[in-house]
């Protein structure tokens, strides 16, 4: 806090808590809360708003224009879908376990918003809590939501709920495996799993974010991520065409709308955690400049960069599920166990070498690649070129790995499928008639 | 049975499917269309919005399009037209024309003649088809098929219009743009 005449108000909200609370309970109890709340506030409009998004972007890319009724191009519209389901009712499914069928939406919820606890919005006050273990905390605090969908689809009672929710729980255990191996490059690399420690690291190595030293963990992350959000093409737990809705088909009403604010309050938390981990968090080049050495407004640049890295994020979201058709259930296993976890595996080993060469070329015959290791791997810029080009050579090299391993799989080799594929109709040129003259003949 | 002859892919054909070029393809119109939906309104390089914005845009209806009927009236006298000749509900293959007459007095050089005009015109466009013969079998050009497309209603019986309706035309909401 080193000047505060701009953006006073938590300066002076600060001094006027302090006269009623003791320090520590202003900074322990007090603010954690009014932070909880801020961020709750805001990934609840979020999940309300994603999808006006969600049918405006849809529209768009379909040459429509969406909803634009209710309110200015539309936007009270989530606020009347919202209206209209709190109004609805809240239908229990004969012979659904009451108990059960009702709690887990909470679960499903819970999961993904006590997520939100431990990611570094914004330097000093933007984090809500520095846990050392943050990110492995986002990891398994987020699987806790597979819990819910499994708990949703088995107190339903229902063979489309039952079948969407197989699939989502073996979907999600294929796929946590690759998102966390993945993360596990960015982690030799920052040398702490502290979410506020690896934005740290990055803002100390320089201009350079871990997505151009890790762009393989990065497009891993991305494919286990969306697949583990449940989203296209990776949405067969809710294939529409198939299984009606999933593990949510006996939801209706407010209970329905949770699982639909859980999955983008998870879409966030996914981003939310790539941004940390390969955008560089809050962190960009010349913010602190930017700022003038007023400190809120610094928080606040911060802010604004990382919710407009996480846009970016979003909008991936929205632009891969309205390009790609949903894949095969076969196909997705496949992704998931012959695709991205030996290319994680790789990416592990890759990192490992790549530390290494960097790590055994500092001080070979006055060549310096490595400035400290104070906070996470701090390099030159010949260590960084040659940090970024083992990331070039990586993605290449995974290819060429994968392509060898699945040399011999049918699954997206279309032209492979379609040479194997029998003909049903009968061979042309001898026609069924002369075939009976020529029997006659024998005869 | 044979099985399908799809030759080998050539290495440029792999070189495609290696660096995954379809799949940046679709990204790539996908985005050009979500670009154009914000930046090209009028869809003037055909990236912009395509669809029909029908309640604030009403489409240009096809020139020779049969709508709503209208009972035409002299532009001066503002008198109907219709001499209640019956012939467009004889020419109607759908009966759902009824052309009621009434007889009134009037004085032709100095002396009372009895003349048939008018009372009222049943119109029930519920069973009609818009064939459009009423409009040919009309002596007068009084009755008309006009280009007025919206004719939903909310209740069985206000499928039937009267002479009013027909002579001053139908309430209807009118969005704005």
């Amino acid at each position: 806090m080193t000047k505060y005449a701009l953006f006073a108000p938590p300066n002076f909200i600060d001094a006027l808590l302090l006269r009623v609370f003791a320090p520590e309970t202003v900074n322990y109890v007090v603010w954690p809360f009014i932070q909880i709340g801020a961020v709750v506030t805001a990934v609840a409009v979020w999940a309300l708003y994603a999808s006006y998004l969600e049918r405006k972007i849809s529209a768009f890319m379909q040459a429509r224009l969406g909803p634009m009724r209710v309110g200015k191009w539309g936007l009270l519209q989530p606020i009347a879908d919202a209206v209209k389901l709190l109004t609805k009712e809240d239908m229990l499914p004969d012979k659904a376990d009451p108990y059960i069928f009702r709690y887990a939406p909470y679960i499903s919820v819970a999961a993904t918003f006590i997520t939100f606890a431990v990611v570094p919005f914004a330097p000093d006050w933007g984090v809500i809590t520095d846990v050392n273990i943050g990110l492995l905390f986002i990891l398994s605090v987020s699987s806790v939501g597979v819990l819910a969908l499994i708990l949703a689809r088995w107190s339903s009672n229902s063979k489309y709920a039952l079948l969407g929710g197989l699939r989502s729980s073996a979907q999600m255990v294929s796929y946590e495996l690759a998102m966390g191996l993945s993360l596990i490059g960015p982690l030799m690399l920052a040398r702490t799993l502290s979410m506020s420690g690896i934005v740290a690291a990055q803002a100390a190595d320089g201009p350079l974010f871990y997505i151009f030293y890790q762009p393989l963990a990065f497009l891993l992350f991305l494919v286990a991520g969306i697949a583990e959000n449940n989203r296209a093409p990776f949405d067969l737990p809710e294939a529409e065409s198939e299984l009606v809705a999933g593990f949510h088909t006996e939801y209706s009403g407010m209970r329905w709308s949770l699982f639909f604010m859980a999955e983008y309050a998870a879409m966030v938390v996914v981003s939310a955690v790539a941004t940390v981990v390969f955008l560089g968090g809050w962190y960009f080049p010349g913010v602190r400049w930017l700022a003038g050495g007023f400190n809120n407004l610094y928080v606040l640049l911060s802010l604004l960069v990382f919710i407009v890295k996480m846009a970016v994020l979003l909008y991936v979201y929205f632009w891969l599920r309205w390009t790609f058709p949903r894949y095969r259930y076969d196909q997705l296993m496949d992704i998931g166990w012959k695709w991205l976890i030996p290319a994680s595996l790789l990416n592990i080993v890759w990192t490992g070498i790549a530390v290494f060469t960097v790590q055994a070329l500092d001080g070979w015959s006055g060549f310096q690649t490595i400035e400290s290791f104070r906070r996470g791997v701090d390099l030159t810029w010949q260590g960084k070129a040659i940090m970024v080009a083992f990331g070039g050579v990586g993605v290449l090299l995974a290819g060429a790995m994968l392509a060898t391993i699945n040399r011999g799989s049918r699954d997206f080799n279309l032209k492979k499928q379609r040479r194997q594929v029998r003909l049903v109709a009968p061979p042309k040129g001898a026609p069924a008639v002369a075939a009976t003259a020529a029997a006659t003949a024998t005869e | 049975m044979p099985l399908v002859n799809v030759p080998e892919p050539t290495w440029r054909e792999k070189l495609k499917r290696f660096f995954m070029v379809d799949l940046i393809e679709g990204l790539k119109l996908t985005l050009k269309f979500n670009v154009g939906a914000l930046t090209d309104k009028d869809s003037v390089k055909g990236y912009g919005i395509y669809t029909e914005q029908y309640p604030s845009v009403r489409p240009q209806v096809a020139p020779r399009f049969h709508g709503a009927p209208r009972l035409n009236m002299d532009p001066e006298t503002h008198e109907s037209l219709c001499i209640a000749c019956n012939l467009c509900a004889l020419a109607c293959p759908e009966d759902c024309i009824d052309v009621i007459p009434m007889d009134i007095e009037i004085m032709v050089a100095g002396k009372p003649r009895k003349k048939k005009v008018l009372d009222e015109f049943i119109f029930d466009t519920s069973r009609c088809m818009f064939c459009a013969l009423c409009q040919e079998a009309c002596p007068t050009a009084c009755l008309e098929l006009t280009q007025e497309f919206e004719l939903a209603t909310y209740s069985r019986a206000g499928f039937v219009w009267n002479r009013e309706m027909l002579e001053q035309g139908r309430e209807s909401r009118k969005f704005e743009a």
